[in-house]
């Protein structure tokens, strides 16, 4: 028999317990809005660099090659420039000279060779930011270039996903597949025989650019004690210490990161923190004085991971009436130099890569390779966009192949309350199922069916419009990558004030606040009591990273676990005054009274106040450890994820002929999010989703050159939304209940943009009848697909 | 080397206060203001007035800051954010941006409240077009663009009906 | 070259004094306008100076548009958001300044970037220069040793030069005003809606009686060099036709491909940026008809 873990039974015991709510679910102005609004106060990290007067900064000097051997390195120059005080070279690191989140494989300076054009070959520590970058322009490096790879299939072939023989990145590596993954389920071979119809195809996504308006960050300050106080621009300040803490040769107590609030972060600031924290580190380490780095708006473009690139095949098949009997996919990530969060990625496009549905053959293999590229990691979805627009893709394939509507095929297809994912795992009610009710609200906010037969009929002149559909699953939390655990400190302080302390991280996307509003809820406090400290890893426990769509979930459930606990022994106080029964008790603070007899009314602050005499402690330490994910390396059969975020995405679209351009009219979303928590966050998260979204789908690319070099490194020729770019955005949610989840919710942070380009490009294929295989949809590429079927009828065309 | 680039005094006005300093020729006013002057309400995302983050009002007029050589903004008037409004209290504009719930991480928040007050000081009564054409040069990668749009036209009625400020208290409750 | 990012700043005290400064020390110090440009040059390590002449200072006298003897002049550190506020964008002739404001850059660059400045970038996608092509603009270049006026078709050589020496200053621009029932319009597009370089920019002047196009400038970011440049001989095929979507469409599949070549790079390729450029040709040409047709910003 099976002990439930406490942490585990409080949280499923809240869920089941409470109906009716104060707080949870309502709109309420976020802690910060105010500070933010006024400007007044510093709020992030570089906002602190006035404080440290002549602090000295430190510039990165970097490669001037993608892929090189440094047969000479002399810096002998820029140490005697004068206002240079320090440069740091490889040999001057005193641990370990290695930042790779996931895997060993990235040193913080280079020695040996240059893999990509950021990384660093030395960091000049000077006076200001202009003595250093003058000082860097007098170092003289010898290089023995080496060929530089930008294609992926360069590396691997794409049938056979076999490397190629290639002069190796990674050669200590011995080879430059950084990872490997496949499911294997039922037969594909005796499915697609048994298929009516099958469409194949391949897909090709770009490298994405995180552009959070807020550049990277540091501040290091040598301590006293010989070590070092970093603030710093991180979601994952416990991250960012290990990594400082091996490069500096120090233990992890004596190297001390504060992260403020970040200007932005949707996975870029998850691990540039480990690097630009260690250089600030290192540089206040070896001087002895405080330093401080800004990364300029290009060098954030290229020294911080992007989204990985996609090339892959799918090949689906079906039977007449619409069923899936098999699904085949080789997919290819090109993580860049580093492989940062990679192998994480491709595992987690991999659980994913057949989309919501009922498979029941699948083959699916995933490989993330080298190359010298900027190197790929973390951004929102984590390799889920990429995936869904394949498949979704597939599935408007299937669909004109049947005859059939693109909803209805998905309807017969996806996956409900009882099913079995491609994994085998069992999507009990336990989970939260919402997925059909999430499609069926989508239809009918968006009049689905009558939009996309009225449409149709607009296949001529020179505005053509299109509706696409597109459903969506994202795993909540990290699945198998780690352990997976979090945790919250919840401090009442004498003056009923409630200190709140997380290492959870918060870059825009408020996520902390529905952490209030939970312990709100459960303590009986107004959100108005508490304050939430910034994440420092001296003063609040280890909460694992800001990832992951993780904080609502797991965060949560921590709160839950500290706010329960609390308020039990709140509930032990006040009965001792009040007299009635613990469970009696009823917080509506500052008012705290029996329920049945609510005429008697004492004070939150009395309550306080008695804790204190009777030696009843007001702080709780509140912990969370996720359910064990599962997944067999051979067969990917598992439980790989807690639960799944579900979604249905409905897109409009009008196209303009003659130019190609795409304008994106309305973007209809439906979330299942469990339970909605914090209502302004969510409806903030289906907003941001969907605009980053439609920059993925019809605007945004990083582009290399053959060397390897950046072609848009800057925010006019890296092209994100603006808000005349932006559509209506009309949303509604579904709360299935995730029996684990705090009060039932899941995460939303990145389920919010992998369903939109999928549905963009459904809604631009219905309107030109024609296949979209490749992101972004530039209006050069909706002309050369017009041009291909000749449906040009501007009399003006070439 | 310091010699070579000799500071020049100036002497400017923020926020409604007086401050000289000290500047060297390259230096530009969004460096003076943030690291000299320690004035946080003006923030930098580009450096190459691209952004619309490090946007001020200077003379009357939005500039972005990070493109404005120091030395020029001697003798002139500029205005942050936190000087839309006195001590204590936040401008109908503000108000607004609260009310719609447009804050999200917050870093473009400084500039585009400052390009709202004057969309707002020159065109009380904005249409969609005209409010997306003056903020058409800041970027929010938080998504809030819809409620911009919808708090200009918040801010609008508030100072239509003579609600220029609001007490902090009032808001934080 | 090795890099200097720190420099001087000479402040002069007018016109004249800029002019002496630059004679004695250009090409080692050049001169700054809005700074919109030059800035950003500075930063990414293109240009290399010891010192800038603000011109900032000299903006009371070389900032205004005004009508003088039948000509338009407009003093080049005239803003583009002057522009926007000056007689220029309610005539109908002069409508395309109301585009250039729209296209250009950001609201607030707007309040930097400089008539003059612009031109100086000699970049193709220098908007205002285009525009004024269309109007067979001249420049006013002074020096300490004198001055002289120089078609704005002549004053580009290259990729980022001018047929300008580095003592000289561009103070002005000027151009004859223009017949009623003409009018003039600037299209860009890009991949998103606001704050467009744009693949293309074109502009137009077209002088119409009745449906006859009686004469029209035709001026796109690059013809096949890399400045911007008069499709002349789409020009001629023009004149005398009447602006119809037949004679348009014949222009540009008969003409303009034969006069016209495009670069590709990682933004656009040459096919469809030689594509665009007739399909923008087409649409701001009409844009101008329905201006003159209604007198007004159409």
């Amino acid at each position: 028999m099976n002990q439930i873990p406490e942490h585990l039974r409080i949280v499923e015991e809240v869920f089941s317990k409470y109906r009716r709510f104060v707080y949870v679910g309502k709109k309420l102005l976020r802690w910060d809005a105010v500070s933010k609004v006024t400007g007044r106060a510093p709020i992030f990290t570089a906002d602190f660099v006035s404080r440290y007067r002549d602090a000295l900064y430190v510039y990165s000097i970097r490669a001037k090659y993608a892929h090189a051997i440094i047969k000479k390195l002399d810096v002998s120059e820029v140490s005697q420039y004068p206002g240079v005080v320090k440069v740091i070279t490889a040999k001057d690191i005193p641990g370990i000279n290695d930042v790779g989140y996931v895997v060993p494989d990235q040193p913080l300076i280079v020695d040996r060779k240059v893999r990509y054009i950021g990384d660093v070959l030395a960091l000049v520590v000077a006076r200001d930011y202009y003595i250093a970058r003058e000082a860097a322009e007098r170092v003289h490096v010898e290089y023995e270039k080496l060929p530089v790879i930008t294609n992926p299939l360069d590396v691997i072939d794409l049938k056979t996903l076999d490397e190629k023989k290639h002069v190796l990145i990674h050669e200590e590596r011995g080879s430059d597949v950084v990872a490997r993954y496949r499911i294997r389920r039922g037969d594909v071979e005796r499915g697609f025989r048994e298929a009516d119809v099958i469409v194949e195809n391949e897909y090709r996504t770009q490298f994405q650019e995180h552009a959070y308006i807020e550049p990277e960050a540091a501040i290091a300050v040598p301590e006293s004690d010989g070590g070092v106080t970093v603030i710093l621009t991180t979601q994952c300040p416990f991250e960012a210490r290990k990594a400082i803490a091996r490069v500096l040769g120090l233990p992890q107590g004596l190297v001390r990161v504060i992260a403020p609030l970040m200007g932005g972060g949707f996975g870029g600031k998850e691990d540039v923190g480990n690097v630009i924290g260690a250089k600030a580190a290192l540089a206040a380490y070896l001087t002895g004085q405080p330093t401080t780095i800004i990364y300029t708006r290009e060098e954030s473009f290229i020294s911080h991971s992007k989204r990985h690139p996609m090339i892959a095949r799918y090949r689906h098949g079906a039977k007449k009436d619409g069923t899936l009997v098999a699904v085949e996919a080789k997919i290819i990530l090109d993580t860049g130099a580093y492989a940062s969060l990679g192998p994480f990625v491709a595992w987690r496009a991999t659980v994913h890569s057949v989309g919501p549905y009922r498979v029941p053959n699948a083959k699916v293999d995933t490989v993330a390779v080298y190359t010298n590229n900027v190197y790929a990691g973390a951004f929102r979805g984590f390799g889920n966009p990429q995936v869904h627009f394949a498949v979704e893709r597939q599935m408007d394939l299937l669909a004109e192949e049947l005859g059939m509507d693109p909803v209805d095929l998905r309807f017969k297809n996806i996956l409900r309350e009882g099913d079995e994912t491609v994994h085998g795992q069992l999507l009990s009610k336990d989970l939260g199922v919402g997925l059909e009710e999430a499609l069926r609200r989508a239809v009918n906010l968006s009049n689905w069916y009558e939009k996309r037969r009225k449409y149709s009929l607009h296949s001529k002149g020179l505005v053509r419009k299109g509706i696409g559909a597109a459903v969506l699953w994202h795993g909540n939390s990290i699945g198998v990558e780690a352990a997976d655990y979090s945790s919250v400190s919840l401090i009442v302080n004498s003056d009923g004030t409630i200190t709140f302390r997380t290492g959870l991280t918060d870059f825009g996307q408020g996520a902390l606040w529905g952490l209030i509003l939970i312990a709100s809820e459960i303590l009986g406090v107004p959100p108005s009591y508490f304050i939430i400290e910034r994440a420092d890893t001296s003063a609040v426990p280890d909460s694992g990273p800001t990832v992951a769509s993780r904080t609502t979930v797991m965060g949560g459930a921590a709160t839950v676990n500290a706010a329960y606990k609390l308020r039990q022994r709140l509930n032990e106080v006040a009965s001792h005054i009040l007299g009635c029964s613990p469970s009696d008790v009823e917080i509506r603070a500052p008012d705290v009274f029996c329920r049945s007899n609510p005429l008697r009314r004492i004070s939150w602050r009395d309550v306080i106040e008695e804790a204190h005499w009777l030696g009843i402690p007001l702080q709780e330490f509140g912990y969370y450890r996720a359910p064990s994910a599962s997944w067999d390396e051979d067969t990917g059969q598992g439980s790989p994820y807690i639960t799944y975020t579900f979604g249905a995405v409905i897109a409009e679209v009008t196209i303009d002929v003659e130019t190609g351009e795409v304008t994106v009219d309305r973007i209809y979303t439906v979330y299942d999010v469990g339970k909605v928590i914090n209502k302004e966050g969510v409806e903030h998260q289906a907003e941001c989703g969907a605009i980053q979204g439609l920059g993925y789908a019809l605007m945004e690319e990083l582009i290399h050159d053959a060397e390897g070099r950046v072609l848009n490194a800057n925010l006019s020729t890296y092209y994100i939304p603006t808000v005349a770019d932006t559509p209506e955005i009309i949303y509604d949610w579904v709360e299935s209940g995730y029996k684990q989840g705090p009060f039932g919710a899941k995460g939303l942070g990145e389920p919010s943009l992998v369903g939109i380009a999928a549905a963009i490009a459904n809604a631009v294929s219905h309107a030109l009848k024609a296949e979209i295989n490749e992101l972004p949809i530039t209006p050069e590429k909706v002309y050369l697909t017009l041009k291909k079927l000749s449906k040009l009828r501007n009399d003006v065309r070439m | 080397m310091y010699d070579e680039y000799p500071s020049v005094k100036i002497r400017l006005r923020v926020d409604g206060k007086h401050y000289e300093v000290y500047v060297k020729p390259y230096e530009r006013l969004v460096d003076v203001l943030r690291y000299k002057l320690g004035i946080v309400s003006v923030k930098e995302g580009c450096g190459r007035g691209e952004c619309g983050s490090c946007v001020v009002l200077m003379n009357g007029e939005l500039v972005p800051s990070c493109l404005i050589l120091a030395i020029r903004a001697n003798g002139s008037e500029i205005t942050t954010v936190a000087g839309l409004a006195p001590e204590g209290k936040i401008h109908a504009v503000q108000k607004a941006l609260l009310d719609v719930h447009a804050i999200q991480c917050g870093f473009c928040i400084p500039g585009v409240a400052l390009a709202i007050k004057w969309l707002l000081d020159k065109n009380p009564n904005p249409s969609d077009e005209e409010i997306k054409e003056v903020l058409s040069g800041h970027y929010c990668r938080c998504g809030s663009y819809l409620r911009f749009i919808k708090a200009v036209k918040t801010a609008s009625k508030y100072i239509r009906e003579g609600r220029i400020y609001f007490d902090i208290k009032e808001v934080i409750s | 070259m090795v890099l200097i990012f720190r420099f001087n700043v000479y402040r002069p005290k007018d016109l004249d004094d800029a002019l002496e400064i630059l004679d004695r020390e250009a090409p080692e110090v050049i001169p700054i306008a809005g700074g919109t440009d030059v800035l950003v040059l500075v930063r990414e390590g293109v240009i290399r100076f010891k010192g800038l002449i603000d011109l900032w200072p000299l903006r009371r006298k070389l900032s205004f548009v005004r009508r003088e003897d039948e000509f338009i002049r407009i003093g080049a550190l005239t803003t583009i958001n002057e522009l926007g506020r000056s007689f220029l964008t309610s005539d109908v002739r002069y409508l395309g300044f109301h585009d250039l404001i729209h296209y250009f850059a950001t609201p607030y660059i707007r309040n930097l970037a400089t008539v003059g400045g612009n031109i100086a970038t000699a970049h193709p996608l220098s908007d205002v220069a285009i525009l004024l092509l269309t109007l067979n603009a001249e420049v006013k270049l002074m020096s300490a040793k004198g001055e002289r006026w120089v078609p704005l078709e002549n004053l580009y050589v290259g990729k980022r030069v001018l047929r300008k020496e580095p003592n000289e200053l561009i103070t002005e621009v000027r151009f004859r005003e223009k017949p009623t029932n003409s009018s003039t319009s600037l299209l860009k597009f890009d991949r998103r809606k606001a704050h467009i370089m744009g693949y293309v920019v074109v502009a137009t002047h077209a002088y119409m009686d009745h449906e006859v196009i009686k004469d029209v400038a035709i001026a796109f970011d690059s013809v096949g060099k890399p400045y911007p440049g008069r499709a002349k001989l789409v020009e001629e095929f023009l004149k005398g036709k009447p602006l119809t979507n037949d004679v348009l469409s014949k222009a540009v599949k008969e003409v303009l491909v034969k006069e016209m070549t495009r670069i590709s790079d990682y933004r656009a390729t040459s096919e469809y940026r030689l594509y665009l450029s007739g399909v923008l040709l087409k649409r701001s040409l009409l844009k101008v008809k329905e201006r003159i047709q209604r007198g007004s910003l159409g």
